[in-house]
C-alpha cells in the first residue's frame, strides 16, 4: 500500500514541483473521504494540485470559477422544459463529479456557497424537491484567495470546519522553481499524469484506514491536544467534537499511508496543523496567527505524560 | 532596569498602606516630626512614581538620614532606650521609600515591616492591638502578593484576598507552634520603659500632701471567684500594711527593721469558717506585693506570704501576673502579739499633734480603757461630728493629725485611716494603716470582678485581745455610700473623679449600652489575657505533661515530629504526589523512569518531543547510548502504540529490564 502513495505522491509531484509534503496531505485529506480547503494566492499552484489529483487518482473532474453573480442552480444544475418529450428534464451541474474545484469560493454569495456545502456534507443534492445522489467518491477542492478580501463573503467557521483541511502551498525552494521555469510545464493541461490508484483500491484504502489501531496513549495524547485549544488563553474557542474526529481520522490515513496499522503521536503532530487551524479561533489578545497557535499547543502539550 | 525587577504599580500601593497602617499605633509615642518625615517620604516616591521627580541622590539620602539621627537624640536625649530605638527603627522604615527603586528593595521593606510589627507589642500587648497586627500583618502580606502579580493588572483587593488565605492556611500551624513550641528564655532583652502608675497604692502614705487626688479608671486587677463573691463590703483587697510613721508619712517595715525571729510568715493553723477560693489577675505594677482578701493563702509556688499576712512576690511585676488564692475572710489572725509587734504597732514620734494625743488618751480612759469600747467610740466620733469626705481635701501642715481632727475635717480614706491609727497607737492600743482597693466592678458578662484603680484604699487595723487583728475601716463611718457601692456612684465628676482619664468608658457608665459594651470588652481583654498573655513556659508545661505525661527530649521530639506529620503530611503529600502519573499504565512510568535518569545526564526530554524525536536527540548528543535508548524506545513504542500483544506481560518486563540496567554516566 505504501509503494503505491509514494507512487502516487511522486507523480503528482511531476506536475507540482517541490510540494512532496503538501501533496501527501492533500492526498491523506482525500483518502479520509474529507474536503480539502486551499488557501493560497493566486498562481502558486492550486488548480495544478487538484488536477494532478483527479487525474492520478482517475477521476472525473469539474472546476467551477466562483463569482459574485454565480447561483445555486449554475452549481447544481436545473431541470428544463424539454418540447420533443413535453416533460421537464433535469440537467446536471457541474457538481455531478467525482472532484470538484470551486476556486475562489469566498468570491461567491454566502447563498451559493451553502448550496455547495450542503452538496459537501451530505452527499447528495436536492432540486425542484427531488433528491440525487452524486457520484462516490465526491471530493470538493476549494481554493481562496487570502488577500484582497473586498467584495468577497468569508466563509464562516461554522462553514470552514466541513473542510477536513487547510493546506497553504507557499513559493517553491529555488531549485524547484528553476527547473520549473526551465522544464516543459507551461500549463497544467498538457502534462499526462499516469493513474496511480483506481477507484475500488481508494475504498479498499478507506476501509483498511478505518482500521488503524489508536492506542490509550494516543488517544490520550490527542485529548490532550483538543483539551488545550479549549482552556488555554489565546484560544477564543476551541476544537469541536467534529474537529477531533477529523483528527482521529485524517491522523489513521495518516499512518496507513505511512505502512503503520497504528498511530503514533508524530501522525498527530504531522496532520494537527492542517486539520485544526482553520478551525480555530485566536484570542483578540494573542498577536501571532492560528499558525502560532498551532505551535505553541505543540510546543505545549506533553506526548507522553498529562 | 529590566522589567521584571520592577516594583508593579499595584503593589506601591500595597506597600505604602502597609507602612502607613504600621505608623499609626505608634504615632502617640514618636515625636511629630517623625510623621512628617514618612509623610514627605511617601509624597517624594509618590512624586517619583509620577515621574516628575527622580530618585535623590546619595548625598541628599545621607543628609535626611542625620538630620534624622540627630532629631532623635535630641528628642529623646539619648539613641539607647527602648524608645528611642524605635524612633530610629521607624525613621529608617521611612526613608527606604526614598530608595525604593527596584523590587529587593520591596522585599526588605515588606520583611523589615514584619519586624516592625512586633515592636508595637513592646508597649502594649492588648487584645485591640493584636487583632490591629494581624490586620497589619495581611495588608504586609498582601503587599508581598502584589509584588508577584504582573505589571498591567490595576490596583485590585485580589492581593489582600490571597494574603487572607494564605494567613488563615497558617494559622493551625501558629496555633501549634504556639502551644507546642519551646519557650527558651531570650538570651537578651529589651529594656522595658515602663511608665509609673498613674495612681493606685504606692509604697508610702502622707495624706496631708495630697489637695487634689487624681484618679484612674484602669483596671488594676480582675478576679475570678470560683464559686461566689463576697458581699461587697467584705472586699477589702490587702495590699500593704503600714506600721511605721515618720515625718507624717506611713511607710511598710523594711526588712532590715524587723529582727530575724519575726520575719518568718504567720500561719494560722486551724482553719474554719467561710472559704473563698479566687484567682487574681494583677496587671504590672512594678512592684512586689499582691492584692488578697485576708486570711490569704496562696496555691502557687511563687506567691509567698508574710508576717503582716499578705502576699508577695519574690520579683516585681514586670508583666501581668495570674495566681491563685483561698481566703477565710471570717479567721481571727495572730491572737497572740510578740512584744516586738506589740511596740512597732503601738510606737509614735516623740512629739507632735498633741492635741489629738491628748483627746485619744482621753477617749481611752472614758472608755474604762478597754480597747474594744475606744474603737467604737472613735467610730461614733467620726460619725456623729462634722467631718466630711472629699476628694479634694485642703493641704495640711506639719501638725497634720491636729489640723484635720480639729480643723480641716474633710478628706479620704487616707485621712481617715491614718488619724483612726495615730488615735489608737497614742492611746496604747496597736493599729496600723492597711493599703490596698476595695470592692471592685462585678461584670454581669462573665462574672469576673474588675477591680479599678479608683477602687484604691486605706483603712486600719486594731489588735483587740481574744481577737487579733480587726477591720476598722473609718471612711466605711464617714462615707458608708462608698464602701457599699463603690466610689463612682458615691461621687459626682465634679469631684475629680476620672481627672485623669477624660477620655475613660467609664465617665459614661451611666448610659447603659456604653456600659455594657465596656464590660463586653473587659471580657474579652480579661480571657486574652489569661489564654493567650498568660501562657507561659509553666503553663505549656502543665499542658504538655497532660498531652504526653512525663516529660522528656525523646517525648518531646515525637509530640513535635507527630504533629508536624500533622500538619505538614498533607501539604507534602499534595506537593510530592504526582497525580497525574498514578493513572498512567505502566509502561509510560517506566518510560518516564528512563526520561528522568536521561534528564539527570543533562537531555531533558521537551514536552513535545515524541519518543523517537526524543531518541535521535539524545543519541546526537550522546552517541555512546545509541543502543541501550534505540531498545528502551522501541520497547516502549512497541508497548504503548501497538495494539496489545500475546506477550504483553514479557515486553513490560523486557522495558522494565532495560531501563533498570540504563545506567548512564556523567561525561
Amino acid at each position: 500500500m505504501r509503494e503505491i502513495i509514494d507512487k502516487t505522491v511522486a507523480e503528482v509531484g511531476k506536475a507540482l514541483l517541490g510540494k512532496e509534503p503538501q501533496i501527501r496531505l492533500a492526498l491523506c485529506c482525500l483518502l479520509s473521504r474529507g474536503h480539502l480547503l486551499i488557501e493560497d494566492l493566486p498562481g502558486m499552484g492550486k488548480t495544478t494540485l487538484s488536477h494532478a489529483l483527479a487525474q492520478v487518482l482517475g477521476l472525473s473532474y469539474k472546476r467551477v470559477q466562483f463569482t459574485s453573480d454565480l447561483l445555486p442552480a449554475d452549481i447544481l444544475g436545473v431541470s428544463v422544459f424539454d418540447q420533443a418529450s413535453t416533460s421537464f428534464s433535469f440537467h446536471h451541474g457541474p457538481i455531478f463529479t467525482q472532484l470538484l474545484l470551486a476556486d475562489e469560493i469566498n468570491r461567491t454569495t454566502p447563498r451559493t456557497q451553502s448550496a455547495l456545502l450542503e452538496a459537501m456534507a451530505e452527499g447528495q443534492v436536492t432540486v425542484d424537491g427531488e433528491t440525487r445522489q452524486l457520484p462516490r467518491p465526491f471530493f470538493v477542492i476549494a481554493t481562496q484567495n487570502p488577500l484582497h478580501q473586498s467584495g468577497t463573503y468569508p466563509l464562516p467557521e461554522s462553514q470552514l470546519d466541513r473542510f477536513l483541511m487547510r493546506i497553504e502551498l507557499g513559493y517553491p525552494d529555488p531549485a524547484a522553481e528553476r527547473s520549473m521555469l526551465l522544464g516543459d510545464h507551461s500549463g497544467t493541461a498538457s502534462i499526462v499524469l499516469e493513474e496511480c490508484l483506481e477507484v475500488s483500491q481508494l475504498i479498499a484504502f478507506r476501509e483498511a484506514a478505518g482500521k488503524v489501531h489508536a492506542s490509550d496513549n494516543v488517544m490520550d495524547y490527542l485529548q490532550r491536544l483538543v483539551g488545550h485549544t479549549r482552556v488555554a488563553s489565546g484560544f477564543a474557542c476551541g476544537l469541536s467534537p467534529r474537529g477531533s474526529m477529523a483528527l482521529l481520522q485524517s491522523a489513521r490515513t495518516w499512518a496507513l499511508m505511512h505502512g503503520r496499522s497504528h498511530i503514533v503521536p508524530e501522525d498527530l503532530q504531522a496532520i494537527l496543523p492542517s486539520v485544526a487551524s482553520h478551525r480555530l479561533v485566536a484570542n483578540s489578545d494573542f498577536a501571532g496567527d492560528n499558525h502560532a497557535l498551532i505551535r505553541e499547543t505543540l510546543a505545549t502539550v506533553d506526548v507522553i505524560k498529562p | 532596569m529590566k522589567l521584571e525587577q520592577q516594583i508593579p504599580r499595584n503593589a506601591l500601593i500595597w506597600i505604602v498602606l502597609a507602612q502607613f497602617s504600621l505608623l499609626l499605633p505608634h504615632l502617640g509615642r514618636v515625636p511629630m516630626w517623625l510623621v512628617l518625615v514618612y509623610v514627605a517620604a511617601a509624597g517624594t516616591r509618590v512624586l517619583v512614581y509620577q515621574g516628575r521627580w527622580s530618585f535623590p541622590s546619595r548625598g541628599v539620602k545621607v543628609v535626611c538620614a542625620a538630620t534624622c539621627l540627630g532629631g532623635i537624640w535630641l528628642s529623646y536625649d539619648s539613641l539607647i532606650g527602648l524608645e528611642p530605638t524605635v524612633a530610629l527603627l521607624l525613621v529608617a522604615f521611612s526613608l527606604k521609600l526614598l530608595e525604593l527603586a527596584q523590587k529587593k528593595d520591596a522585599y526588605l521593606l515588606l520583611f523589615l515591616a514584619y519586624f516592625v510589627c512586633v515592636t508595637e507589642f513592646l508597649f502594649s500587648q492588648e487584645l485591640q492591638v493584636t487583632l490591629y497586627l494581624l490586620a497589619v500583618v495581611t495588608v504586609i502580606t498582601a503587599a508581598l502578593v502584589a509584588l508577584q502579580q504582573p505589571e498591567k493588572l490595576e490596583f485590585s483587593l485580589l492581593p489582600l484576598r490571597r494574603a487572607g488565605v494564605m494567613l488563615l492556611q497558617a494559622f493551625p500551624l501558629m496555633l501549634i507552634l504556639f502551644l507546642v513550641f519551646p519557650r527558651i528564655d531570650p538570651l537578651w532583652s529589651v529594656p522595658l520603659q515602663r511608665q509609673a502608675a498613674k495612681s493606685g497604692v504606692s509604697n508610702f502614705m502622707s495624706p496631708g500632701d495630697i489637695s487634689n487626688l487624681s484618679l484612674s479608671g484602669d483596671v488594676a486587677f480582675r478576679v475570678q471567684f470560683d464559686d461566689f463573691v463576697p458581699a461587697r463590703s467584705q472586699l477589702y483587697w490587702r495590699g500593704l500594711v503600714f506600721s511605721k510613721l515618720e515625718d507624717s508619712t506611713w511607710r511598710a517595715l523594711t526588712w532590715s527593721e524587723v529582727p530575724a525571729n519575726e520575719r518568718r510568715p504567720l500561719v494560722v493553723q486551724n482553719l474554719v469558717g467561710q472559704r473563698f477560693d479566687y484567682s487574681v489577675l494583677l496587671e504590672a505594677t512594678q512592684q512586689n506585693w499582691l492584692y488578697s482578701l485576708r486570711y490569704a493563702r496562696p496555691s502557687d509556688l511563687g506567691v509567698m506570704s508574710t508576717n503582716d499576712f499578705r502576699l508577695q512576690s519574690p520579683i516585681e511585676l514586670e508583666d501581668q501576673k495570674e495566681y491563685r488564692v483561698s481566703s477565710w475572710t471570717d479567721i481571727p489572725i495572730e491572737l497572740e502579739l510578740s512584744d516586738w509587734r506589740r511596740e512597732v504597732e503601738t510606737q509614735l514620734p516623740l512629739s507632735g499633734n498633741s492635741r489629738t494625743r491628748e483627746l485619744a488618751q482621753q477617749m481611752y480612759s472614758e472608755a474604762g480603757e478597754d480597747s474594744r469600747s475606744f474603737v467604737r467610740a472613735t467610730m461614733a466620733m467620726f460619725t456623729e461630728q462634722d467631718f466630711h469626705y472629699t476628694l479634694r481635701p485642703p493641704r495640711l501642715g506639719g501638725n497634720s493629725m491636729d489640723e484635720f481632727l480639729f480643723e480641716s475635717r474633710r478628706g479620704f480614706c487616707e485621712h481617715y485611716a491614718a488619724v483612726f491609727v495615730y488615735m489608737m497607737r497614742a492611746a496604747g492600743v496597736p493599729a496600723r494603716v492597711v493599703a490596698g482597693y476595695q470592692g471592685g466592678e462585678l461584670s454581669p458578662i462573665n462574672g469576673t470582678l474588675i477591680v479599678h484603680q479608683f477602687d484604691a484604699h486605706a483603712w486600719a487595723e486594731v489588735w483587740l485581745p481574744g481577737e487579733g487583728w480587726v477591720r476598722a475601716d473609718p471612711t466605711a463611718a464617714i462615707a458608708p455610700e462608698r464602701i457599699e457601692r463603690g466610689l463612682q456612684y458615691s461621687m459626682g465628676d465634679d469631684e475629680g473623679f476620672l481627672s485623669g482619664s477624660p477620655l475613660s468608658p467609664l465617665r459614661y457608665r451611666n448610659v447603659a449600652w456604653v456600659n455594657l459594651l465596656r464590660l463586653r470588652l473587659d471580657a474579652m481583654n480579661y480571657s486574652w489575657q489569661r489564654l493567650v498573655m498568660e501562657f507561659d513556659s509553666a503553663k505549656q508545661y502543665n499542658l504538655l505533661s497532660g498531652l504526653i505525661g512525663e516529660i522528656s527530649p525523646a517525648r518531646i521530639a515525637t509530640l513535635v515530629g507527630v504533629i508536624w506529620m500533622l500538619v505538614l503530611g498533607p501539604v507534602l503529600y499534595t506537593l510530592l504526589r504526582r497525580p497525574a502519573r498514578a493513572k498512567l499504565d505502566p509502561a509510560t512510568l517506566s518510560y518516564l523512569d528512563f526520561c528522568d535518569r536521561m534528564a539527570a545526564q543533562g537531555c531533558v526530554r521537551e514536552p513535545r518531543e515524541t519518543p523517537a524525536d526524543y531518541a535521535r536527540r539524545a543519541i546526537e548528543q550522546r552517541p555512546e547510548w545509541g543502543e541501550q535508548v534505540m531498545a528502551i524506545t522501541g520497547a516502549y513504542e512497541t508497548l504503548s502504540y501497538l495494539p496489545p500483544l500475546q506477550d504483553q506481560e514479557a515486553q513490560l518486563q523486557k522495558l522494565r529490564n532495560l531501563v533498570r540496567g540504563f545506567r548512564p554516566r556523567k561525561q
